[in-house]
């Protein structure tokens, strides 16, 4: 516990102003959860995923999506080996602890769902091979809010791949100051030191997961499902997957306070990044937070 | 509430005041709606500039001004105009303070007011439609001011008017009523343009006839009479000064006598007094409540005084002629005639010496009329001088008052008592909703001659241009007046249907609601077995009527609720109340630590108490070792007992 602690202190000594956010990231991580960071360019989606990957002592690679980039490039493919007569799997970046998959809505839609099914199956298949995926295994994409040019939007039913969706902002007037009296913060970013291993990080996955919820939470829960189930609201509710993946968030958030059982403020603190994307408001330009955070202030625990 | 909403409910308040003063253009000097445009125009301005409220000195000169104007237009501040726009002044300025949340609702509750006053100066179904659209807009607006989303906040208004609607129609039917239509302002003169004059001259019915404005309906109970049965009777002139018909309203004591043994008709008018007289049709019987049958068959209101819509019943037999025993004075008074019109007079008194016989002079009379080649028209050439003269030996044009009045001028010439009748006849019979609609156009003028003991009813035009009693005045109108786009030819079968239905919807209205009065809740009450309309049976009408609408929504609201609650949500909900009640604002999704943080303006032992029932709480509900009854049982009589004091309302 002191290990995570640690590392939550190290990423908020590099992303300045951010401590709602770098929490959120660190407690989808420990859910086993993929990230989704949605941001204008340059507030730092980038050093994010990269100090995480940094303080987690994970294996980590990058890949930059472009419209020209092939699934290929991405999952690995067989390569003759004319010496020996025969074709080799060459693993790509996918096989890695942690991808950085910077500006997904960059790539064309085939690589997308190339990589969310690698994401899913945790695994990749190639000339009737299965390769599995390193354990454990994050992918951190950022993205570009929509209408940007030369983008190409992620649908729903692939949004729902990552476990939240959260977006940085501009930092605080403060901490931007700070930000620009110091030096590049890529630099910062060497000194950081892994604050825990691999296989800690999968044990703390583990005591997320068993972290006790009460049946009046899961009451609290389903209500909340519920709630985004009203037609005037959104196109569809939220699934019952959402509705587990709203759990394992919160047990990882309730964790990262050192509780043993998961309260509704934990529940309250994850449910806007895990359920925003996996939304479309009935009304046209209609702001899917905003409508959850009205659900939240309406929807009584008991 | 964020700033952005907030403006957009300000801009949505101002519109729906706009909206609600709207009609007050109709009814009050131009200037005063005018000036109360420009008060919102200027506050929605700051509103869209983001500015601060003006100064109070320009607050008072933009407020003071057009009072002191009003003050010199209309001499007064109250009464209806100066009243309605005093307050819309008032209103007005009343924009430019508003500067919290609070004062945005004030202002939009003052909407609420306002929206009432076009009714003191109109009650048709077209100001209660506007009504409709005024309360739509000032609750739209009041949905916005709660914050409510902006796209979903059409569909909450029609819901939260709808739901009210049953609990307004209670409210309509139950509360006690002033006696007279509740709008009705007895000082104001009314029906200026339907109504009928004191006296009768040349042109002055001509004027009514081109108008097809709605005057009265009347519903026959049984039978329905003949078109050339209906002589709505409502004046009678009896004093001729050459040119002009007066009433020289002698009250004599008198009853009715008739003749014949026809079947009275029964029926219901709903009429505004003209000149103080009510129509009734020829020959009234009977009287019902409220009106009193009189002298020379003219039918009044019991408060002579009040000029307001009036329903009625009467009887009446569909007859021309009553008995009337006339003394030597009367029969005197009813033969005067000053000298003027000397061909006139020549002409009658040398009928009267071929015809001794009274009855035998009469049809000798109608004759005469009959055969001097007159014509009916809408557009005589203007008389001057000797006007009967004129009429009868040279223009030989005119229509029902130029008809009548030289009938009774000659009959009166020759000898026989006369006078002129003057009221409707016809009238045009709804058949959806089976009454009769008689309009401004059906204005009409007969004689009434008295021969043998009797008045008879001599319909001079009648002798003339048949088809205006036999089928109704636009008959007449189709035939002699074509050049009249307003009510030339007959409209086409769908217009004839669309007029006849706003008919309807128009007697319906006046009927049910305008004319929902004391008596009528009399009635209503006593057909319920409520009894007397008194202060207990009011209430307790009111108490079951809102209990049986409000039942049924009660219970459809509370259909999603039907788990009996457990003690869980007991204790939460107790401990919500508790902070609510100490004048904290709870939302209903506060968790524990929002209740927490909530509770920092309490008092300290207040906090600490809260703060435990808090950690008892999410230890019962949310730890791993749950919570059994007896802690449960604890825990909820710890909350009973938690009493926070009340929080200042500093802010």
């Amino acid at each position: 516990m002191q290990s995570i602690t640690f590392a939550y202190r190290q990423l908020n000594a590099l992303i300045l102003g951010k401590p709602q956010q770098t929490r959120l990231a660190l407690a989808c991580l420990l859910a086993g959860g993929h990230l989704l960071i949605e941001d204008v360019p340059g507030v730092g989606k980038t050093t994010l995923a990269h100090s995480l990957a940094a303080v987690l002592g994970l294996d980590y690679r990058r890949v930059q999506f472009t419209s020209d980039l092939l699934p290929a490039d991405v999952l690995g493919g067989s390569v003759f080996l004319p010496g020996e007569g025969r074709f080799e799997f060459r693993p790509g970046p996918v096989f890695s602890q942690l991808l950085l998959a910077d500006e997904i809505n960059r790539a064309s839609p085939k690589v997308q769902s190339a990589l969310l099914e690698a994401m899913e199956e945790r695994q990749v298949s190639a000339d009737g091979v299965t390769h599995a995926l390193p354990e454990p295994f994050f992918v951190i994409a950022t993205q570009n809010p929509d209408g940007q040019r030369g983008t190409f939007p992620l649908p729903e039913s692939q949004l729902d791949r990552f476990l939240m969706r959260i977006s940085l902002g501009y930092p605080p007037a403060d901490a931007e100051l700070k930000l620009l009296q110091g030096g590049d913060r890529r630099q910062v970013m060497h000194k950081l030191t892994a604050a825990l291993s691999a296989a800690d990080l999968l044990q703390l996955q583990q005591q997320a997961a068993s972290l006790h919820v009460s049946p009046a939470l899961a009451g609290y829960v389903l209500a909340l499902l519920q709630a985004t189930r009203q037609p005037e609201l959104f196109l569809h509710g939220l699934s019952p997957r959402a509705g587990l993946a709203l759990l394992a968030a919160a047990r990882a958030w309730a964790l990262l306070d050192g509780r043993d059982h998961v309260l509704p403020e934990d529940i309250k603190a994850v449910f806007v990044p895990v359920a925003a994307h996996r939304l479309t408001p009935r009304l046209p330009g209609g702001d899917s937070s905003a409508l959850l955070l009205r659900i939240l202030g309406n929807v009584a625990l008991a | 509430m964020l700033a952005d909403e907030l403006r957009l409910a300000s801009f949505a308040v101002l519109a729906a005041l706009a909206l609600v003063a709207l009609p007050l253009f109709l009814h009050l000097p131009g200037w005063v709606p005018l000036v109360f445009a420009l008060l919102l125009a200027w506050r929605a301005t700051l509103v869209w500039q983001r500015q601060p409220l003006p100064r109070r000195l320009w607050l008072m000169l933009g407020l003071l001004l057009p009072i002191a104007a009003l003050w010199l237009n209309l001499r007064t501040l109250v009464g209806r105009e100066g009243g309605v726009a005093f307050l819309l002044l008032l209103v007005g300025g009343k924009a430019l303070e508003t500067a919290s949340l609070r004062d945005w609702r004030v202002l939009l509750a003052l909407g609420f007011f306002l929206a009432a006053t076009p009714l003191l100066f109109d009650q048709s179904p077209l100001s209660a439609i506007w009504l409709l659209l005024s309360l739509f807009a000032l609750t739209w607006a009041m949905v916005l001011l709660s914050g409510e989303d902006a796209r979903l906040s059409p569909a909450v208004t029609a819901r939260a008017l709808l739901l009210s609607f049953p609990l307004m129609v209670v409210l309509f039917v139950v509360m006690p009523r002033l006696p007279g239509p509740l709008w009705s302002m007895p000082t104001e003169q009314q029906g200026a343009t339907t109504g009928l004059a004191d006296s009768m001259s040349p042109g002055a019915i001509g004027k009514m006839i081109p108008s097809r404005e709605p005057v009265f309906t009347a519903e026959f109970r049984g039978s329905q009479p003949r078109v050339s049965q209906l002589y709505w009777r409502v004046m009678v002139f009896d004093q001729f000064d050459g040119t002009r018909w007066t009433a020289a309203n002698l009250a004599l004591p008198r009853g009715v006598a008739l003749s014949g043994e026809a079947q009275p008709l029964r029926y219901d008018v709903v009429a505004e007094p003209f000149q103080g007289y009510l129509p009734m049709l020829e020959q009234g019987v009977e009287a019902g409540e409220g009106v009193v049958l009189g002298y020379q068959q003219k039918l009044r209101r019991v408060d002579a005084a009040n000029t307001a819509r009036l329903r009625y019943s009467v009887q009446s037999v569909a007859s021309s002629q009553y008995r009337d025993a006339l003394d030597e004075r009367e029969q005197a008074f009813y033969l005067q005639l000053p000298a003027d019109n000397p061909r006139t007079i020549q002409a009658g008194q040398a009928l009267a010496g071929r015809h001794p016989l009274p009855a035998a002079r009469l049809q000798a009379l109608q004759l005469w009329l009959a055969e001097q080649g007159l014509r009916y028209t809408l557009n005589p050439p203007t008389l001057a001088g000797n006007v009967v003269d004129g009429f009868l030996f040279d223009s030989r044009q005119g229509f029902c008052e130029h008809f009548s009045s030289a009938f009774t001028v000659l009959a009166r010439a020759a000898g026989l008592p006369a006078r002129v009748v003057v009221g409707f006849q016809g009238g045009e019979f709804n058949t959806q909703g089976r009454f009769w609609q008689i309009r401004s156009s059906d204005a009409h003028a007969w004689s009434e001659v008295w021969v043998d003991g009797s008045w008879r009813r001599v319909d001079a035009t009648a002798l003339v241009a048949p088809q205006r009693v036999d089928a109704g005045i636009d008959s007449t109108l189709g035939e002699v007046a074509p050049r009249m786009p307003l009510v030339g030819g007959r409209p086409p079968g769908w217009a004839q249907w669309v007029g006849q239905q706003w008919q309807l919807a128009n007697f319906s209205w006046q009927r049910w609601v305008v004319g929902y009065d004391a008596a009528s809740q009399q009635k209503l009450f006593q057909q319920l077995g409520l009894g007397e309309v008194s202060a207990a049976n009011v209430v307790k009408a009111l108490l079951g009527g809102m209990a049986l609408v409000l039942l049924p929504l009660a219970a459809y609201v509370l259909y999603g609720r039907r788990v009996r609650r457990s003690v869980a949500q007991q204790v939460w909900q107790a401990l919500g109340q508790r902070l609510r009640g100490a004048g904290l604002a709870i939302a209903p999704g506060d968790t524990a630590a929002e209740l927490q943080a909530h509770a920092a303006r309490l008092a300290e032992d207040d906090q600490q108490a809260l703060a435990a029932l808090l950690q008892q709480w999410q230890r019962l509900q949310y730890g791993p070792q749950g919570g059994d009854d007896a802690a449960w049982r604890h825990l909820w009589r710890q909350v009973r007992a938690f009493r926070p004091a009340k929080v200042g309302r500093q802010r």
